[in-house]
């Protein structure tokens, strides 16, 4: 039998250090930049606290978007691309989606912002349906208990939370939040069932 | 589940990104199912084992 270090794929092998120090500069000085760019918009101390938590999420969806796509174009060209096109799509319409009812009515009615927010939505619906289609069964299966986990705990924490509003124990809640809230509560969910099949 | 999916890849001496292509799935799919990390469905299984000319019960075996 073949030494498996032998393989030509090389996944056993050491791979050079470089690339991820070369990586982890970029997106350093990515993050500088975008905490830079969010300061100028004029969010700060002032701002609501949903907003806040979009601003994160948009942040945090078009840093996944931008990581893949590097990813994606510092790979091989005889690895084939899979499913990583569809994904940055996703990840960057939906960041872009949290960005605009904050950011938008600066520059525009918000008739027209939801307008926009609406189209975005229907194109990154398509392009979910595209990426659940192109996915094989192991990408289909993190995403399917993704959607199952995120979706057990946030409906145990709508409940409490409910009950504790219907009792007049805590203040009510705007949807933008709660938005926001199951945005976070989804990508930690979905980070978690990449990491255990070894995705992430 | 374990499988002897790296053995019989390495016996042939294809990368994980060849048997993924031979498979229909993704080179993670086939890195997930090596180390372990994901069980195959039935169908996924049984092409397993026609890529490789083998019984599904020669490739994968109860953990127990």
């Amino acid at each position: 039998m073949k030494d498996i270090q032998a393989t030509r794929d090389g996944t056993d092998r050491r791979k050079p250090l470089w690339p991820k120090l070369l990586i982890g500069a970029g997106l350093g000085i990515a993050g500088a930049l975008c905490g830079y760019g969010v300061a100028s918009l004029g969010i700060g101390s002032a701002a609501r606290w949903d907003d806040e938590v979009a601003l994160f999420m948009a942040a945090i969806l078009i840093a996944f978007a931008l990581i893949t796509a590097v990813t994606l174009m510092v790979r091989p060209r005889d690895i084939p691309k899979g499913c990583g096109v569809l994904q940055v799509i996703v990840l960057g319409l939906a960041g872009v989606m949290f960005a605009l009812p904050i950011f938008g009515p600066t520059y525009m009615d918000a008739d027209l912002v939801f307008g926009l927010v609406a189209v975005l939505l229907a194109l990154q619906s398509v392009a979910n349906v595209l990426l659940w289609r192109a996915a094989d069964e192991m990408l289909r299966r993190v995403m399917a208990e993704t959607s199952a986990v995120a979706f057990w705990a946030l409906q145990g924490a709508l409940f409490l939370y409910a009950a504790a509003e219907r009792l007049g124990l805590v203040e009510g809640i705007t949807a933008w939040g709660m938005t926001g809230i199951l945005m976070g509560v989804y990508l930690f969910a979905s980070v978690i069932m990449s990491a255990r099949r070894g995705l992430s | 589940m374990n499988n002897r999916l790296k053995v019989l890849r390495a016996e042939r001496n294809w990368s994980q990104a060849e048997l993924a292509d031979r498979l229909g799935v993704s080179r993670q799919t086939v890195n997930a199912l090596e180390t372990g990390r994901y069980d195959p469905s039935l169908p996924l299984a049984f092409k397993i084992a026609r890529v490789f000319s083998q019984p599904i019960e020669s490739i994968f075996t109860d953990g127990d």
